[in-house]
C-alpha cells in the first residue's frame, strides 16, 4: 500500500502558516482526488476545489459534497473578483 | 504561472492570503531507512519547479503579492516494496520514473533491512503571499 506523508509533515507546514477559519471561502487550485481538501473543507465556510483531471475531480465529490469541485483548470475557472480569502495553490503551480 | 497568479489575485478580498504549495528545484532520493539507493528522474520537474519558484518571487517585485512567511518541509511517500513504489511513480507523478539501477540497489538494501519500507523524499516549499491593496495590478 502506498503511505503519502504519514509523518503529516505537511499538514504541520500548512497549519504554520494558515489556521483556518470558520467565516473562510477558499479556492483551492490543483486539489485532485482532495488529498489536501481533506485537512481543512470540515473548519471553513466554503471550498472551491479544481483541477483537470476529472476523474480526481469526482473522486473528491464523492467523497466532499459539500465541496463546489469543479473539473476545470485555473485558466479556465469562473469566479468572481474579489470572491474568496484564501487562495491555495495544492502543488499546481 | 504568473497569470495563475493575475488570477489569484483578482479573486481574493483585498488583504487576503494566498497559499502555495510545490516542490523546490531538488533531487527526490529514494531511500531505504537512512540509505540512498537512487534519485527519481523527475523529467523536466526541476525546470517546472524553478519555474514556480520564480513566478512566486515575480509576483512579489511587482507588487502583486506581499511576502508573508515561507517555509520548508520533507514530503515523503511509502511503498511496500520498490516495485509498487516504481510503479505508482510512473503512474502518477508527472513524467517521473524509478530507474532500473536505483530499483535494483534498493531490492539489495531492502533484502538487508526486513521490515524497512521504500520511500521516496520530496522537499517542498510553503509560501504565505499577502493580496496588498485594492488595486488590481492586471
Amino acid at each position: 500500500m502506498i503511505e503519502e506523508d504519514p509523518e503529516e509533515h505537511e499538514l504541520v507546514a500548512l497549519r504554520a502558516v494558515w489556521t483556518p477559519a470558520a467565516a473562510c471561502r477558499v479556492l483551492e487550485v490543483g486539489a485532485g482526488d482532495g488529498r489536501l481538501t481533506r485537512r481543512y473543507a470540515h473548519e471553513v465556510a466554503s471550498v472551491i476545489a479544481i483541477d483537470p483531471d476529472a476523474d480526481a475531480i469526482a473522486d473528491l465529490r464523492r467523497e466532499f459534497p459539500h465541496v463546489d469541485a469543479r473539473a476545470v483548470g485555473v485558466e479556465e475557472l469562473s469566479l468572481s473578483d474579489h470572491s474568496v480569502d484564501v487562495v491555495l495553490f495544492a502543488w499546481s503551480l | 504561472m504568473v497569470d495563475a497568479l493575475r488570477r489569484a489575485h483578482r479573486a481574493l478580498r483585498p488583504g487576503s492570503v494566498l497559499l502555495d504549495l510545490h516542490p523546490t528545484a531538488s533531487d527526490v532520493p529514494v531511500e531505504v531507512g537512512a540509505r540512498v539507493t537512487g534519485r527519481v528522474d523527475t523529467g523536466d520537474g526541476l525546470r517546472r519547479h524553478a519555474a514556480a519558484a520564480h513566478a512566486l518571487t515575480r509576483s512579489v517585485a511587482t507588487q502583486l503579492f506581499a511576502l508573508e512567511r515561507t517555509l520548508t518541509f520533507d514530503f515523503l511517500t511509502y511503498g511496500d516494496s520498490i516495485e509498487e513504489l516504481r510503479d505508482y511513480i510512473a503512474e502518477n507523478w508527472r513524467e517521473a520514473r524509478i530507474g532500473s539501477a536505483a530499483v535494483e540497489r534498493t531490492r539489495d538494501a531492502l533484502r538487508a533491512a526486513p521490515g524497512v519500507k521504500p520511500r521516496v523524499r520530496e522537499h517542498v516549499q510553503v509560501t504565505r503571499l499577502l493580496s496588498p491593496s485594492l488595486q488590481t495590478k492586471v
